[in-house]
């Protein structure tokens, strides 16, 4: 068995993305989204620290980015839990099929 | 400007005035009170115009020539027609001052009547009252005549030339609820038009070839262009009028006529006789003032004003225009029953002795009838309106008799008419009315020149000079030449006779010329300071005959001894104040002959016999008029037990009666004859003219003149007493001899009952004519006119289809809506992905993302896909 390189990392990261945006694809419920969105946001995070270790990016670098990675998902959790809060207090619901007031 | 136009000018403008305050204020002022404000603007008419005459009458000649003269530069720029500027200004001469007088003292008195009149008339038309409006129209016939009057300008002239025949149209018409007073004064006033046009025909000439309306000005710019035989004599051109060729008529002779064809409607001349007995129809002051002593003396008063504008050849129009009238209208008279028909007639008839005397050259004496006959006429129609009032309403002549014991004013007053008009006078005496001064001068000068005309007119030797004073006066061209008779120093009396073709200053030799280059008021100037001077006592030369030809050397074959008689021996005297009796006449002789070759034709025989006829029927169907109203027995019993008299209407019958005395010796005569110097250029003014005083005296001349032929004196002057006798032998006992007269003649009584026939010929030839060519136009007008207008209807129409339903329906809105309809597929393409689902966004977005990866991958990037991780992996 061949040791694990990056290339195991960043196939990982790929699949983790992937049911991220999967996940978002059809969760109805607002929360299972913002839960894809931190898979998608985790498995970004995960690139970041592969190319890190490998040193494919000067420094430090990837690990902040990471860091910020996740204060980002922080921020954008509460935003998106307060968007939840409305959309319940609006629909009474918190399917986002139903917020379609937008529609072309 | 000197008083005499500021009297004239306020005098026209307060009859104006009072037409304004009766137009604004009339109904509020009510019955009689509307009637006083006319009267007593009339009479301050009246009252300035009395001062004018008195003054004028005052001045000699002299300062009345200097006085016309600055008259006629006191004139006030109005407006430019093209070139031709056109002045504004009173025309100021004895022919205007009399005609003011006479036109506001009529007025004046005819008004008072028509207060009385009035007030036993009714004043309701269509049920509302028109008392105001009756006064409120007067009044502006007041205004339009004097304006006539005093107009300088052919322009203005014309303008209150219409302005009077609209006074007369809404008069005639002022029972404009009775078809008869509308449909008359409808046919008054179209009659009127063919007239009319005529005269604009003439202005238009005057305009076009004289390049003015100003009448001296104009008369200079024709006498010029005679002379030069230029502009409007250049121009000849042949008429062939039943065989009778008037060759060489110059445009002159055509501008003449037409200006005569607007005073042929107006004076009611012959073809267009037809308006003025019905004209009858309006209330009967209207018929004394308008259509018996005023408007219809315009066209009279027009021909006398444009009388420097005529040739030889519109006078003998004139002439024969006028007989024709002055004949056939008399005749008439004679048939008609109704009171004021016969007085129609008789006016009518009248006028063409004036308008025949103009156009025979008596100016002065056709004027001194227009005087004359405008007092007694106006006295006569009042008669017949109180007549008619009195009576009940009642106008057939049948009907009355015996009015006299009930009304004797009304028949004394209306008997001095009837003999005014007769012509009643005594021969030899100098004793006489009106008629009989002026209608036998008339007839004396026709005689004149229907016979004595191709007599040798002058001759010269030891006892007979012809003298040529060729003098300017304001027309800057007139020269007065008189013939004076041989013996005239004498005082034996003989026909003064106008030169006929005094404006004849064209000499070959060059000796005779009017004062070149000077301003007429300096000529005038020297008109008026200077008697007889030395520099134009010339010997004059004529030539260029008018119309007949007149050989010198045939007159200087006359020239001889043995033909100076009584008739036809006459020196020649040309001066401007020739008027003046006074004036020693033998200081200007000069001892050369004068060759006359110019001449006027002599008048057709039939002229002169026809008017000479017609002074025996006038006097007898005058007579039969009074007589069967006022004398015999009554015939009506309920007419004569209604008939009365008002003191308001027989007053101014009294002072009219007084005044056909006063104008008949008075200073009317004398006037017109001063008037004659300078108001014609005596082309052919041919009368008893100037020398003498009074009207007697002249009348006393012209007696002598008919004693070399007697018949024709007696013939003349008793004429009124023999047709008296025959129409008292007729009617002293009733109507049943006349009657039976009228049976002996038959048709020619029913010809002359029907007038004729002249209404049922204009009724055939002009409103049938008129209605048929309706009709030819009424056929073109439905199958032609309509035919194409229908045809471009429906082409438009389907034309409209096609560009409404073809065009604009598919293409015009196939475009847009198809535009529309297409961005709308678009749209809906476009919104189709926006669903607004989270879901579906991401989708897209992931979707769109590994679109873009493999596109980088596959196609982008050089690298192939293993290039990458190889790199990654090294």
């Amino acid at each position: 068995m061949a040791d694990i390189g990056l290339m195991h990392y960043l196939m990982l990261a790929a699949a983790l993305f992937c049911c991220g945006i999967f996940v978002m694809m059809t969760k109805r419920n607002a929360i299972g989204i913002l839960i894809g969105v931190e898979l998608v946001l985790n498995s970004v995070n995960i690139n970041f620290i592969a190319f890190d270790r490998y040193r494919l990016i000067h420094g430090l670098d990837g690990q902040i980015a990471a860091l910020f990675v996740i204060l980002l998902a922080a921020a954008e959790a509460a935003v998106a839990v307060a968007i939840c809060m409305n959309l319940y207090k609006n629909l009474n619901t918190i399917d986002v099929d139903r917020g379609d007031a937008l529609h072309g | 400007m000197s008083n005499y136009e500021t009297y004239l000018a306020i005098g026209v403008v307060i009859p104006l005035i009072s037409f304004v305050i009766l137009l604004f204020f009339g109904p509020r002022l009510g019955k009689p009170t509307a009637g006083w404000v006319a009267v007593s603007a009339m009479g301050a008419s009246c009252v300035l115009a009395t001062m004018t005459l008195v003054g004028w009458h005052g001045e000699d000649s002299i300062a009345r020539m200097s006085l016309t003269a600055a008259a006629s530069h006191n004139q006030f720029h109005w407006a430019d027609l093209g070139a031709v500027a056109v002045r504004i200004g009173v025309k100021l001469d004895s022919l205007t001052v009399i005609m003011f007088f006479m036109v506001t003292f009529i007025s004046f008195w005819i008004f008072v009547f028509s207060i009385g009149y009035m007030a036993g008339h009714s004043d309701e038309v269509a049920g509302k009252s028109k008392y105001h409006r009756f006064f409120c129209y007067l009044s502006l016939f007041g205004f339009s005549m004097l304006g006539l009057v005093v107009s300088s300008n052919l322009l203005f002239l014309f303008i209150f030339w219409e302005l009077v025949g609209l006074c007369s149209y809404l008069l005639i018409g002022f029972y404009f609820d009775k078809k008869f007073a509308s449909d008359a004064a409808m046919k008054a006033f179209i009659t009127n038009r063919v007239g009319d046009f005529g005269f604009i025909f003439g202005l238009m000439m005057v305009f076009f070839f004289l390049h003015t309306l100003d009448l001296d000005g104009a008369a200079a710019e024709f006498a010029h262009q005679y002379r030069s035989e230029s502009g409007i004599f250049e121009q000849g051109f042949v008429i062939n009028l039943f065989g009778w060729q008037l060759s060489g008529m110059t445009l002159a002779t055509a501008m003449g006529i037409g200006l005569f064809c607007g005073a042929m409607g107006k004076s009611a001349q012959f073809p267009l006789q037809v308006w003025l007995p019905d004209a009858m129809a309006g209330p009967t002051p209207v018929s004394a003032l308008i259509h018996a002593a005023t408007m219809v003396a315009a066209g009279v008063y027009l021909v006398a004003r444009v009388f420097r504008l005529l040739t030889p050849d519109a006078q003998m129009f004139i002439a024969v225009i006028g007989c024709i009238t002055l004949t056939l209208m008399a005749l008439v008279a004679v048939v008609q029953t109704d009171i004021k028909k016969c007085l129609a007639y008789s006016t009518l008839s009248q006028l063409g002795y004036m308008i025949f005397g103009l156009g025979v050259g008596a100016w002065i004496a056709a004027l001194f009838h227009l005087m004359t006959h405008a007092f007694f006429k106006a006295m006569l129609f009042l008669g017949s309106g109180q007549v008619i009032e009195g009576c009940h309403h009642e106008q057939d002549m049948r009907k009355m008799g015996g009015l006299m014991k009930k009304m004797p004013m009304t028949g004394l007053t209306f008997l001095i008419g009837v003999l005014a008009i007769s012509g009643f006078g005594i021969p030899g005496m100098g004793v006489g009315l009106g008629g009989y001064f002026s209608k036998d001068e008339i007839l004396a000068v026709a005689w004149d020149r229907s016979y004595m005309w191709n007599e040798p007119i002058e001759h010269h030797g030891d006892a007979g000079h012809a003298e040529g004073d060729l003098q300017s006066t304001s027309a800057g061209t007139s020269v007065a030449v008189r013939i004076v008779p041989e013996g005239r120093s004498d005082n034996s009396p003989a026909i003064h006779r106008r030169d006929p073709m005094p404006t004849v200053t064209r000499s070959p030799v060059g000796t005779v010329e009017s004062t070149p280059g000077l301003h007429p008021s300096l000529r005038d100037s020297n008109v008026s300071g200077i008697r007889n001077p030395p520099a134009i006592n010339r010997r004059a030369t004529f030539d260029r005959p008018y119309g007949a030809d007149r050989d010198v050397a045939a007159l200087t074959a006359a020239d001889t001894p043995d033909h100076r008689n009584a008739e036809s021996s006459f020196r020649l005297v040309s001066d401007p104040h020739a008027a003046i009796p006074s004036e020693p006449r033998d200081s200007s002789r000069a001892d050369a002959p004068t060759s006359i070759k110019a001449g006027i034709p002599a008048l057709p025989k039939w002229l002169f016999w026809c008017a000479l006829i017609t002074a025996y029927v006038t006097p007898f169907y005058m007579m039969r008029c009074w007589w069967m109203t006022f004398m015999g027995k009554p015939r009506d019993q309920h007419v004569h037990d209604h008939a009365h008299e008002s003191p308001m209407m027989w007053f101014p019958l009294v002072v009219l009666a007084v005044f056909t005395f006063v104008a008949s010796y008075w200073v009317f005569r004398p006037m017109i004859a001063d008037a004659a110097a300078v108001a014609t250029n005596a082309v052919a003014v041919v009368g008893l003219d100037g020398v003498a005083d009074t009207a007697g005296q002249a009348h006393g001349e012209l007696i002598h003149v008919h004693d070399a032929h007697h018949w024709l004196a007696t013939g003349v002057g008793w004429s009124w007493l023999i047709a008296f006798v025959v129409a008292f032998l007729i009617y002293r006992n009733g109507l049943a001899l006349g009657s039976k007269l009228k049976a002996l003649f038959g048709p020619l009584a029913t010809l002359l009952e029907k007038k004729y026939y002249f209404d049922e010929l204009y009724g055939f030839l002009f409103v049938m004519g008129c209605r048929a060519v309706a009709q030819v136009c009424r056929f073109f007008d439905t199958y032609i006119i309509d035919m194409f207008a229908n045809l471009a209807a429906k082409i438009t129409e389907r034309f409209a289809a096609f560009s409404g339903r073809g065009v604009d329906a598919n293409v015009v809105d196939g475009v847009f809506n198809g535009l529309a309809a297409t961005s709308m597929d678009i749209s809906n393409l476009v919104r189709s992905p926006q669903t607004g689902r989270i879901r579906n966004y991401v989708l897209f977005a992931a979707g769109g993302a590994a679109v873009v990866i493999l596109l980088v991958l596959f196609l982008v990037s050089p690298l192939a896909p293993g290039t990458m991780l190889s790199a990654i992996n090294p």
